[in-house]
């Protein structure tokens, strides 16, 4: 673990109705660090975050920031970036920043200064007056970004902030959470994408039915793993057809000039060489890698991040 | 929800943006001077109509087969139905009505039908003495200018008789007896009883009022409701929810959006209520002594304060409970089914005032001036026309209030649970169930 662990989830559990969202959820976020928070759709993701905010209550278990309970803290210690993106659209872009930021108690004035400096760095200062309609969907989301960071918040829990962002915005956000991390913020995020949480998270929580399923340092996480990963190229095909048909291959992907096979847990790879070689392969290329962060995740939850039902129906049937 | 955010300044913050946005916007400044003028017509309506109608008046012609009998005929007609309100001044004085003896009844029938007389007052007598009247009229008969005609009929009928007495009868002139209502049930105002003109005129003012509440509160209402759930249908809720408690939330919401909808109502009623209450001296001003006895005498401060504070309250009340409503839709279009409920008790108060604002006040009426909803119609209905004590004023603000505390402690959370939920149809038992949360 990196630094003083502050963000602590203690055995949280929490219901809807018969559905169990959380079952006795336990993670750590060590202070000054990004954390990821992945898990498929229903996992309970959202709910945890809703949680750590104040905006559900736990039905067991606690969540506390620095040992002090998150009830007991000012709603300034949160930033927040839901899933689900909302402005006022007939609000300017500056006032509805300015109107979220005096929410949370800063003054006027300076929420105006720094809400134009941001919009300055994410390359919209012109927005600044025009309507949230007006704007594209991924400048609307730079938008309520910094409508979460704004007040300058101890922790920063964003719900899938890369979601819908071209290239270039995505580089621009992930540059902007390095930078508050590196000012002493805290951000935890879920997400789909691998590759982000992979570039990003020091450490990092799979998460599966309410359950935490593995935890721990990107390197723990990887070192931990069963799962094996090889990198195969071969003289005249980039992939042979039958790669994927090979005992023990989970699953086969494309890279750049070769593929790369995902081993079932327990195959060994210098059988996967054996058996390509016995079929008369020239083999250019074959290297072990370390397992990616979507095999680790495939490993633990059983099934990639996809889309499924999610806990919003849970929560509708218990009200 | 375990933590306990102060109210201010987050609630204050809602309230100004929710404010400003309404009246900020185009349609609502539209829509206020137009309403404004049309509330000014209103008011001014009685003024307008009787200065139009300043100049004219009916022309009641009389036709009786003997000399006397006519005279006899025009001269009572005269005395019921040409008589100056108290506090005229007769030099200056103009009777309503003209009535002049006819020639025959053909040419008085053919008057009519052509529209040259209003109506025709036809005696006759029978072979054994007995007199007959009938009351034409080119149309269906004005109800008062009816019963008019027939108390002079009465009349007539009286005089012709006591043309039988001995000779020598002492008899003066037949003069027309004063008459006035009295009832134990009517407002008591400086110690003295509101006399029946005030008591219409109050009747009058009160369904104007009533109707005014009515149609307020449920426009207002709806007003809060379609923020939340559009608030909620823009997914900008899921920003505010974890800036603001719903407490904060729904309070700024309610107070803003009631702020900007009572400058609206304050900006429409306030002239035309000036109108009404200086009614008197602007038609005196207007009309002389026929400004006299418009039907929108007798408001007080003390009613306006109270209509102010009955209307406050039950604006509230309803607000609360729209707002809470509003929380549980995930699209503003749902409204409409779930606001149907709320129109019908908002529906229900009114109709009970009007029951008492009609002299039908009884112990049910009485009963509906204590029990929220509906106490903020019945009891302002019960104030304008009939005797109320000050602790039943007390006692029915006081539970009102109380109604109030605890409606809003239950929106907000119905609010907070509400406002998280997408996709499904809500019913009561969800609101229960919300409602019983911690």
């Amino acid at each position: 673990m990196l630094g003083l662990v502050t963000l602590d989830i203690d055995h949280v559990t929490k219901r809807f109705g018969q559905t169990v969202a959380l079952d006795d959820l336990s993670f750590r976020v060590p202070r000054r660090s990004i954390f990821g928070f992945l898990g498929a759709n229903g996992a309970g993701k959202t709910t945890t975050m809703r949680i750590c905010l104040g905006i559900l209550r736990a039905d067991a278990g606690s969540v506390s920031w620095d040992g002090r309970a998150t009830t007991d803290l000012p709603r300034r210690t949160w930033g927040y970036l839901p899933e689900e993106r909302g402005l006022y659209p007939r609000m300017s872009v500056l006032d509805q920043l300015v109107y979220f930021a005096s929410l949370y108690g800063m003054a006027p004035d300076r929420a105006r200064h720094d809400a134009r400096s941001w919009l300055t760095r994410f390359r919209i200062p012109d927005y600044a007056d025009r309507r949230a309609e007006e704007l594209s969907k991924g400048n609307q989301q730079k938008v309520q970004f910094i409508a979460a960071i704004l007040h300058e918040p101890d922790v920063l829990l964003m719900d899938e902030p890369f979601t819908g962002l071209d290239p270039v915005n995505l580089a621009l956000l992930r540059e902007a959470l390095v930078e508050l991390r590196d000012e002493g913020r805290t951000i935890v995020f879920s997400t789909h994408q691998m590759e982000a949480a992979e570039a990003l998270c020091e450490s990092l929580a799979i998460v599966d039915q309410g359950r935490v399923v593995a935890s721990g340092t990107l390197g723990e996480l990887k070192r931990g793993s069963r799962s094996r990963t090889i990198r195969l190229a071969a003289e005249g095909e980039t992939i042979p057809s039958w790669l994927g048909e090979m005992r023990g291959v989970a699953a086969v992907r494309p890279g750049a000039g070769f593929a790369e096979l995902e081993l079932l847990p327990g195959a060994e790879p210098r059988d996967v060489l054996a058996a390509v070689l016995a079929r008369g392969t020239l083999v250019t290329r074959f290297e072990v890698a370390e397992p990616s962060l979507e095999a680790i995740f495939i490993e633990h939850v059983g099934r990639p991040p996809d889309d499924e039902p999610t806990l919003d129906d849970a929560e509708a049937d218990a009200a | 929800m375990g933590r306990r955010d102060p109210l201010f300044p987050n609630a204050a913050i809602v309230a100004r943006r929710e404010y400003r946005d309404r009246t900020r916007s185009r349609l609502f400044r539209l829509s206020t001077v137009i309403l404004m003028t049309l509330a000014l017509g209103v008011a001014m309506a009685p003024i307008t109509l009787r200065y139009l109608d300043r100049s004219s008046v009916d022309v009641i012609v009389v036709v009786a087969p003997e000399e006397r009998l006519a005279a006899a005929t025009v001269a009572t007609a005269n005395g019921i139905m040409n008589i100056p309100r108290v506090g005229t001044d007769a030099a200056t004085w103009m009777p309503p009505y003209v009535i002049e003896r006819g020639t025959n009844l053909a040419a008085a029938t053919e008057a009519l039908g052509a529209g040259r007389i209003d109506a025709i007052l036809e005696v006759n007598r029978a072979a054994d003495g007995a007199l007959s009247v009938v009351y034409r009229t080119a149309g269906p008969a004005n109800g008062v200018l009816s019963q008019l005609a027939g108390f002079t009929a009465l009349s007539v009928g009286i005089v012709d008789w006591t043309r039988s007495l001995p000779p020598g009868s002492q008899l003066g002139a037949f003069r027309t007896p004063e008459f006035r209502t009295e009832s134990l049930n009517v407002p008591i105002e400086g110690g003295q009883a509101v006399d029946a003109v005030q008591i219409a005129s109050r009747s009058f003012l009160g369904t104007v009022f009533i109707v005014l509440m009515f149609i307020t509160i449920l426009i207002y209402g709806m007003w809060v409701a379609t923020g939340v759930a559009t608030e909620k249908s823009s997914r900008v809720m899921e920003l505010m929810i974890s800036a603001a408690s719903p407490r904060q939330l729904l309070l700024g919401k309610v107070v803003g959006i009631g702020g900007a909808g009572l400058t609206q109502y304050l900006a429409i009623a306030l002239p035309a209520v000036l109108v009404l209450a200086f009614q008197e001296p602007i038609a005196r001003a207007a009309l002389g002594d026929a400004g006299a006895g418009l039907p929108t005498g007798g408001l007080t401060l003390g009613l306006l304060a109270a209509y102010g504070l009955f209307f406050l309250l039950g604006f509230t009340l309803f607000a609360l409970i729209y707002a809470a409503v509003g929380s549980f839709v995930s699209r503003p279009d749902d409204l409409q089914t779930l606001s149907l409920p709320l129109s019908l008790i908002a529906m229900a108060g009114y109709l009970s005032a009007l029951v008492v604002l009609l002299g039908g006040g009884g112990p049910l009426s009485r009963l509906a001036s204590f029990v929220p909803p509906f106490s903020p119609f019945a009891m302002l209905a019960r104030l304008m026309v009939s005797t109320v004590q000050p602790w039943e004023v007390a006692l029915s603000v006081g539970i009102l209030v109380a109604t109030i505390t605890v409606v809003a402690l239950a929106a907000v959370r119905i609010y907070a649970t509400g406002v998280l939920l997408y996709g499904q149809r809500p019913g009561f038992r969800a609101f229960v169930a919300a409602a019983r949360r911690a």
